[in-house]
């Protein structure tokens, strides 16, 4: 056992730290939300550059080839600082090529999404706002070498700017996990509308509305009718990714907290001294101390390969709600000042809302927790 | 990051189970939770006889230095920890093992180890603690109980209060107002007495579930011998600093929690309530898997702790976590538990009790863990102020 980072993860750390303090300081966090876009294309090069958007891409397919373990704490780095557009989704959702995808899907999408050329989003959710299986009805209909997707998804992150989506589709009666397929789909294509929908943490989710979009049968991803297993793994790995972006955005919030109270002077002396609000920031680090390791163990697990979806849904189930107490006492402790717009604390406090039904919500994960735990 | 243990603990792991497994089918019946050791003689037995087994086997010196009859590691101790935890079985003296031993290695005198240490590692001595008084609880500064030097010894007069077990302990530990003249924090001396001293005197006080956890000690002219003095004569507050030091993992607790988390699935799965088992309700899933979450949150930080201190850092800020975490989610067991049972919960231990009377019992017995070893409101004061370096109160 040792439960230190490693040399290269301290290294990782820094460097994103470093960079992102640069690069993405707040006023340009707050710029991009208002933004059409949603991202800075420049920065997403730079990014490219620096192979952050090859993480975890095999070296053979232009990537950095790092362990799952690295990303988390890479990530991490990412939610302390806020970096506004489709990087985690484009991240994650990689996975799904990397572990299903053909050589050929490989070879064209692999590299080009390394070198900061293809921005990769997920089209799950729908109106329904369901996270099983029963949620997915777009139909998929097979038409000579084709498939026909018609119906609409919802909360799709960057769609407006994402070259390729992965787009989950029912191709078979039911709303089992069986009969649902997942396509590459070029996000430009024929019969597609994306509109960007206003969300708390104005992180341009698309509605997306299929009109007999044709894709070719070869943009299968994995077997058709047998997506769902990707589409859990992605759930899985994408559980610890988000988790690992709100754990940093909490002890972001955490360490401008204690800053604070430390500075702030009311009745002759730092707020930091009353015990009502040093008790309010204890519990911020007991939450804080609670999530990091919890967190850890499940990106660890899934880094060697072991069976980590117990630990991947409760650390997901447990991090929402640790970001979204931190972020609220956060806004407590400052006072008015933490309910300003141009204050920080709130752009995490309206972040940690949007986390939490990314790649699952509370609710949803500990019901796969009551299942794990033996529940019959 | 690396959770895995060594095969070498993993093998120690498992012999250390099958050893609190065996131990398990001897517990009394009325042996219902950490606490039982000490409310009855029944529950004091058990405790020495479990005791013994670990002191056979070197389980109540792991990770002393060798000299001292050391064995094993640290990380060994947090497995015992674990399993004694999640058999619920007692024989690692909370005093004696956990508090005293690791603060004579670090403070005492070579004569003072060479008597003690012995007698703690094989179970012939069981210690209790004579720190808080009547009006010196969180403020332990403020005691008021003296020890007047006279030749090679002290007189010792005062009253001490809440002291666990002190009803069965042979010896006790016990911090006194040795100068009346020096400065607060340089006026106290840490001294060991017999608790079969004359002029002392136990009197039990009731916990709320009327069971028989708690004291109070009064000393009238106990003559206590000043070769028992821990560091320095009227430096008794700097040992009183390096044992609070040296903190748990807490693992016991973590582990009594991963086994009541079991329990509840099990009943869950078992009792039908309209027809259906209980674990059908999507109220009740969302809650036991809401706890499982923070015991499996809660058991990693503690592993956290347990690796600093194989390395020999304190982690004291997460050890404080832990305390208050898994003591609070103790309280919620019993909470979830009684609210369960619907008006079983409110049955003790008994032919009609399901869960084991378990719900009942720790609806309240939480607040031992709760208030004990500085409250959980002290350790948020310890975590504010050393911690996160906020101002501290005067």
């Amino acid at each position: 056992m040792d439960l230190r980072y490693s040399e290269q993860q301290e290294i990782l750390k820094k460097s994103a730290r470093d960079f992102l303090t640069k690069e993405c300081p707040k006023a340009k966090v707050r710029e991009l939300e208002n933004d059409a876009k949603g991202y800075d294309p420049a920065l997403w090069q730079k990014m490219g550059e620096l192979g952050w958007l090859g993480f975890n891409i095999p070296e053979d397919y232009e990537g950095m080839g790092y362990s799952f373990e690295d990303l988390t704490m890479h990530i991490e780095e990412v939610g302390k600082n806020i970096l506004p557009g489709p990087y985690i989704s484009t991240v994650v959702n990689t996975y799904a090529i990397v572990e299903a995808g053909t050589d050929e899907q490989k070879k064209d999408l692999l590299p080009k999404i390394s070198n900061g050329n293809c921005i990769l989003t997920l089209a799950w959710l729908e109106e329904n706002g369901l996270f099983d299986a029963s949620g997915v009805t777009l139909k998929a209909t097979q038409k000579g070498g084709d498939y026909i997707l018609n119906g609409s998804k919802w909360f799709v992150d960057c769609a407006h700017v994402a070259h390729n989506m992965i787009v989950v589709a029912r191709t078979k009666d039911g709303s089992g996990e069986d009969g649902i397929t997942l396509f590459l789909v070029d996000a430009k294509a024929a019969g597609i509308k994306t509109e960007v929908i206003p969300t708390i943490a104005l992180d341009h989710l698309c509605e997306v509305v299929f009109k007999d979009v044709a894709v070719p049968a070869k943009n299968v991803l994995g077997k058709v009718d047998k997506g769902w297993a990707i589409l859990q793994m992605l759930v899985r790995k994408g559980s610890i990714l988000k988790s690992a972006e709100s754990f940093g955005g909490l002890q972001a919030v955490f360490e401008m907290t204690v800053a604070y109270a430390k500075e702030r002077v009311q009745y002759d002396r730092p707020i930091g001294a009353f015990q009502a609000l040093q008790h309010k920031m204890s519990d911020m680090w007991i939450a804080l101390g609670t999530s990091k390791f919890l967190l850890y163990e499940a990106a660890w697990k899934e880094s060697e390969g072991e069976s980590s979806a117990k630990e991947a849904s409760m650390t997901k189930a447990y991090i929402n709600e640790a970001y979204k107490l931190i972020t609220a006492l956060g806004v407590k402790l400052h006072g008015g000042i933490g309910t300003s717009s141009d204050h920080d604390v709130p752009l995490y406090y309206r972040r940690a809302k949007a986390a939490d039904t990314v790649y699952g919500s509370t609710d949803y994960h500990r019901e796969l927790v009551a299942q794990q735990i033996g529940l019959k | 990051m690396d959770f895995r243990l060594t095969e070498e603990q993993v093998a120690r792991r498992k012999e250390i189970y099958k050893v609190c497994e065996e131990l398990e089918k001897k517990k009394p019946k009325s042996y219902v939770g950490f606490e039982s050791q000490f409310h009855n003689q029944e529950g004091w037995d058990f405790h020495r006889l479990c005791a013994r087994e670990f002191a056979k086997r070197g389980w109540l010196a792991l990770g002393w230095p060798k000299e001292y009859g050391g064995t094993g590691t640290m990380m060994d101790k947090v497995l015992l920890a674990e399993a004694r935890g999640y058999y619920d079985l007692p024989g690692s003296d909370i005093f004696g093992v956990s508090m005293l031993a690791p603060t004579l290695l670090a403070a005492g005198s070579e004569e003072i180890k060479r008597e003690f240490l012995p007698k703690i590692a094989s179970a012939e001595i069981m210690f209790c603690e004579l720190w808080s008084e009547p009006n010196a609880g969180s403020d332990l500064a403020g005691m008021t109980s003296t020890a007047v030097r006279k030749g090679d010894e002290f007189i010792v007069n005062g009253q001490k209060t809440w002291n666990t077990g002190a009803h069965f302990a042979d010896w006790g530990f016990g911090v006194y107002k040795s100068d009346p003249n020096a400065k607060k924090h340089h006026n106290l001396t840490f001294i060991l007495n017999n608790m079969k001293d004359k002029g002392v005197t136990v009197r039990g006080i009731p916990y709320m579930n009327g069971s028989h956890v708690y004291n109070e000690v009064y000393l009238d002219d106990v003559h206590m011998s000043a070769k028992y003095i821990v560091g320095q004569e009227n430096e008794g507050w700097a040992v009183v600093n390096v044992l609070a030091g040296f903190e748990r993992s807490n693992m016991d607790m973590v582990y009594g929690l991963v086994k009541a988390q079991e329990e509840l699935v099990n009943f869950c799965n078992e009792t039908k309530r309209h027809g259906k088992p209980l674990s059908q309700d999507p109220l009740i899933r969302n809650k036991l898997a809401e706890f499982a979450c923070s015991i499996e949150a809660v058991r990693t930080l503690a592993y956290r702790v347990a690796d600093q201190q194989n390395r020999n850092e304190m982690g004291l800020m997460d050890a404080a976590s832990v305390k208050v975490f898994a003591s609070e989610l103790l309280e919620k067991f019993g909470q979830i538990a009684t609210d369960l049972l619907g008006p079983h919960g409110q049955v003790k231990h008994s032919k009609w009790s399901k869960l084991n009377g378990a719900a009942e019992y720790n609806y309240q017995a939480c607040f031992v863990p709760i208030v004990s070893m500085g409250t959980n409101e002290i350790q948020r004061n310890i975590i504010a102020w050393y911690g996160l370096g906020l101002p501290r109160m005067k």
